[in-house]
């Protein structure tokens, strides 16, 4: 049974899901959507689940329970290599450039799943004028960029599949104020392009600030959502992110 | 009543396993010489398996080094107990107190296990940092090297040449009275907090040093008792089959013994005993089909080709490995029935 | 002049045999962290499959044994190491072990276990001169065969796609897969060309010894696993230079210890193993992402 996916249904559709490692349930009962088009933030504090979400998306981890739709097919968990060739590019969190490999080399993985070789050149050559910094390093091993470079980076070569759908996970850690700041000026870039975004991050403000909507994930459940806006002008958004009783927990 | 009655739970693994043991050589006594043997050779095998448990079953890490050990613990033995006579004569080059030195066979057996535990406590000092990988690599790298040295250093132990003349001594009920103290020789120690720290940081290394384990101790007080093991088990070895010979501590046994233990469950001593068993026994119907079976209605003998038994011995280690890791006691020490309550006990932390 | 001809001839062809076996295990340690035992029965069987062709054209002989190992190398990945690629390093050190050991007896069941002389390369049974030094023409070919295939090795994986996507996998494979590399593919054609390399490295040392028994591949493949730690556990340039480090220094201290000494030479080569691992655990040359895991 495949559905087409049209502006009126999602693009990616979470119901219910339930993640466990072991004896600890890690999500319990998710239920979320992305809109084609969208920015969609997760913000909770650590521990709260978000990366196992994004892990459940992309086929890194197993469901125990629940659907995960994406463009109306539904998505098989463990088969990691399809996920990028259905249109769903996750930045992992940590970043994780091939490290021995050149900056170049980087962005050509990226290409992995494209036959044309030309527009890929191309387009690596376009990221080069946006990044001269990476451009001058094209040939230097990427483990030897700073944190922010390397974020552009991963970000770069994940766009480079050609994806209807960017992850990142946690796009932030570990960056300076001013850097962040340029990274969340990429993906502002990337969506006035059209592109949809789904980014977990413990930085709630400026999650906030970059998405359409909004989830607030602590302890394995949504316990607030909505459009940014309105979140973050909530009162009981504090609550629901550290984990407190809240009149809206469900 | 209820005390004795959950002491003799908690012992209960100890007294069957010992009951097998004791059991299997009063069956065996009373069949042809033939089989005995192969019954005191298993149960010299079984001495050398626990040795092995010991160190894989409660640190979790690979040790490919104990058949190395087992050769330092025959060697010593045989040069301390065999009649100076002979050692003048294959071994002129030895020096005078140890070609003149005659003990006791026991005396040389624990000798051996003594060697051995202290060459461990020298080699495992260092060696008991590794994990993984790493001492899988350097514990077999230990084989190769007490195979070399052993085998070349022909003053001392006759170098590639047979070693003979080794006090003969391993009966049925030597081997198994061995056999039941090397047993309790491993329950006690797996009883011991030492044991069960070690088994902590068998689970979760990190969680166990934050806990206060002394990990690096523990493993080294386990790689050494193992040692001892497989030393006397080594010296049992060479005194049932009364030659010795270097070839006969490599890789062949190393991969037996492995077998065994992994096909039995590496992670409980009943694996140990068990494997021993199913693999003892599986070797000898091998061996009899190999040799040839008359059919009663065709007056002709069929044997399986010659090699077939080796075969499917490795075959069925990696099959277990493969389908069934975790053996065939899957870590559960075996126990009565009757006086179990929630199921065997679990001499293992509870994750 | 002409001794040390001589053992630079030695010890470069020794070196390169173990730099080329050290590359086989190498390649399937960078991909899939495993110590693959059983590489010294991808080189027996190549061994074999020569001996029994000893009739026919060196050609046929040659392309029969190294699609005999190919095969054989990713027939053992698909049957005996895929369903372990989650499991803890040491089941899979048991596993490669028994592996390795199963080969081996299938072999003395099927063939037996006595030895058989083969020659598969007569016409290097000479010695050509070289600026007035008699240098035997085998050692020079195996020198140059090995610095080829290692030369064409570095530029398949450095210029070709594929090879970037098996360089990937082997920094962090489950990034690799993430970005669409096919996991499957690449680590079976890491086997496939180990096996080839196994093929390779028993036809030049099937002519160098002139038999071949069921432990044939051990003795090489034992040392090409102390090569490969010292080199650089998942480096395949530090197991190609551990390889020659190898060789170069058996050589000279075969040539140059006194005789009483010379049989603890390898004994000491197994100290510097363990010496490494646990001074220096990542080896001469470390691998940079042996660290990363997604």
């Amino acid at each position: 049974m495949t559905a087409t996916a049209n502006s009126s249904s999602p693009l990616l559709s979470i119901d219910g899901l339930v993640v466990r490692y072991g004896q600890i349930t890690a999500l319990s009962e998710v239920s979320l959507h992305v809109d084609e088009g969208e920015v969609v933030s997760i913000v909770g504090p650590n521990g709260a689940g978000k990366s196992s979400l994004l892990g459940a998306i992309a086929g890194l981890v197993q469901p125990a329970g629940g659907r995960i739709a994406f463009a109306g097919e539904p998505v098989a968990p463990r088969a990691l290599e399809r996920t990028v060739r259905r249109g769903i590019a996750l930045v992992p969190e940590g970043r994780h450039v091939f490290g021995g490999l050149t900056v170049h080399e980087n962005l050509m993985l990226g290409a992995t799943v494209r036959n044309d070789r030309r527009v890929v050149d191309d387009e690596i050559a376009r990221f080069f004028d946006i990044f001269p910094i990476l451009g001058e390093r094209r040939n230097e091993a990427a483990g030897r960029l700073s944190g922010g470079e390397q974020q552009m980076l991963v970000i770069a070569r994940a766009l480079l599949s050609k994806p209807r759908l960017l992850m990142l996970d946690e796009p932030s850690l570990g960056l300076a104020p001013k850097v962040t700041d340029r990274v969340y000026e990429l993906l502002a870039e990337i969506r006035a392009q059209g592109l949809t975004i789904l980014v977990v991050e413990q930085n709630a403000p400026r999650a906030l600030k970059a998405a359409n909507r909004t989830y607030v994930l602590n302890g394995g459940r949504v316990r607030l959502a909505g459009p940014s806006a309105t979140l973050a002008a909530d009162p009981d958004f504090e609550a629901a992110y550290f984990g407190l009783r809240t009149e809206a927990a469900s | 009543m209820a005390v004795i009655r959950d002491m003799l739970r908690r012992i209960g693994p100890l007294l069957l396993l010992i009951a097998i043991v004791f059991a299997i050589a009063w069956l065996a006594s009373f069949a042809g010489v033939v089989l005995q043997r192969r019954v005191i050779f298993g149960l010299v095998n079984l001495v050398a398996v626990v040795g092995l448990y010991i160190f894989m079953g409660n640190s979790g890490l690979l040790n490919f080094s104990a058949v190395g050990f087992m050769a330092i613990g025959a060697y010593t033995s045989a040069l301390l107990t065999m009649l100076p006579t002979m050692k003048h004569t294959f071994l002129p080059d030895l020096p005078l107190w140890l070609g003149d030195a005659h003990l006791p066979p026991l005396a040389g057996a624990f000798a051996g296990g003594g060697v051995a535990a202290t060459v461990a406590l020298v080699v495992g000092w260092p060696l008991m940092r590794l994990t993984g990988i790493a001492v899988g690599i350097a514990t077999l790298s230990l084989l190769i090297i007490i195979y070399i040295v052993i085998g070349n250093w022909t003053s001392l132990t006759g170098g590639q040449q047979s070693l003979m003349g080794l006090p003969a001594y391993v009966g049925l009920w030597t081997s198994a009275l061995f056999a039941a103290g090397a047993i309790l020789l491993a329950f006690v120690y797996q009883e011991t907090r030492f044991a069960l720290a070690l088994r902590a940081a068998r689970e979760d290394e990190v969680a166990a040093r934050a806990s206060g384990v002394h990990v690096l101790r523990e493993r080294l007080t386990a790689f050494v008792l193992a040692a001892f093991v497989s030393g006397v088990g080594g010296a049992l070895f060479g005194h049932f089959i009364g030659t010795l010979r270097v070839e006969s501590f490599y890789l062949d046994p190393t991969f037996l013994f492995i077998s065994m233990l992994v096909v039995g469950g590496m992670r409980s001593l009943s694996g140990a005993v068990v494997g021993t068993l199913v693999i003892s026994v599986l070797t000898e119907l091998l061996r009899l089909a190999e040799a040839g079976v008359t059919l009663p209605f065709a007056a002709t003998k069929v044997a399986a080709p010659a090699g077939l038994g080796d075969v499917l011995l490795a075959a069925l280690m990696l099959l277990i490995i493969l389908f069934r890791p975790q053996g065939i006691t899957a870590g559960r020490e075996i126990s009565f029935p009757l006086f179990a309550r929630e199921g065997s006990r679990k001499l293992t932390p509870q994750t | 002049m002409q001794m040390i001809i001589q053992v630079l001839a030695d010890a470069f062809s020794l070196g390169g045999l173990y730099a080329l076996t050290a590359l086989g295990i190498g390649l399937i340690f960078s991909v899939m962290r495993l110590a693959n035992f059983a590489h010294a029965e991808f080189v027996t069987v190549g061994a074999y499959v020569l001996f029994a062709l000893s009739g026919e054209p060196l050609v046929m002989g040659v392309a029969a044994a190294i699609l005999a190992t190919m095969a054989l190398a990713v027939l053992t990945e698909r049957l005996a190491f895929r369903p372990l690629r989650n499991a803890d390093p040491a089941t899979m050190l048991i596993s490669s072990f028994s592996v390795s050991m199963f080969l081996q007896r299938l072999l003395v069941f099927l063939v037996g276990s006595r030895i058989k002389t083969l020659d598969p390369l007569p016409m290097l049974n000479n010695a050509v001169t070289i600026g007035g030094v008699q240098v035997s023409s085998l050692k020079l070919v195996t020198i140059i065969v090995c610095a080829v295939l290692l030369a064409g090795l570095t530029l398949f994986l450095k210029k070709t796609r594929f090879g970037l996507q098996m360089r990937a996998a082997a920094e962090n494979f489950t990034m690799s897969r993430l970005v669409g590399v096919r996991a499957n593919t690449v680590i079976a054609a890491a086997f496939a060309l180990s096996g080839a390399l196994a093929a390779v490295v028993a036809l030049l040392f099937a002519a160098q010894t002139g038999f071949v028994q069921p432990r044939f591949g051990v003795q090489l493949v034992i040392i090409a696993f102390v090569a490969t730690v010292i080199g650089g556990l998942g480096n395949l340039f530090g197991a190609a230079v551990g390889g020659f480090l190898v060789g170069i220094v058996s050589i000279l201290l075969q040539a140059f210890l006194p005789p009483e000494l010379r049989p603890f030479r390898e004994a000491g080569l197994f100290l510097v193993v363990i010496l490494v691992l646990l001074v220096r655990p990542q080896g001469l040359f470390p691998a940079r992402g042996l660290k990363e895991r997604v």
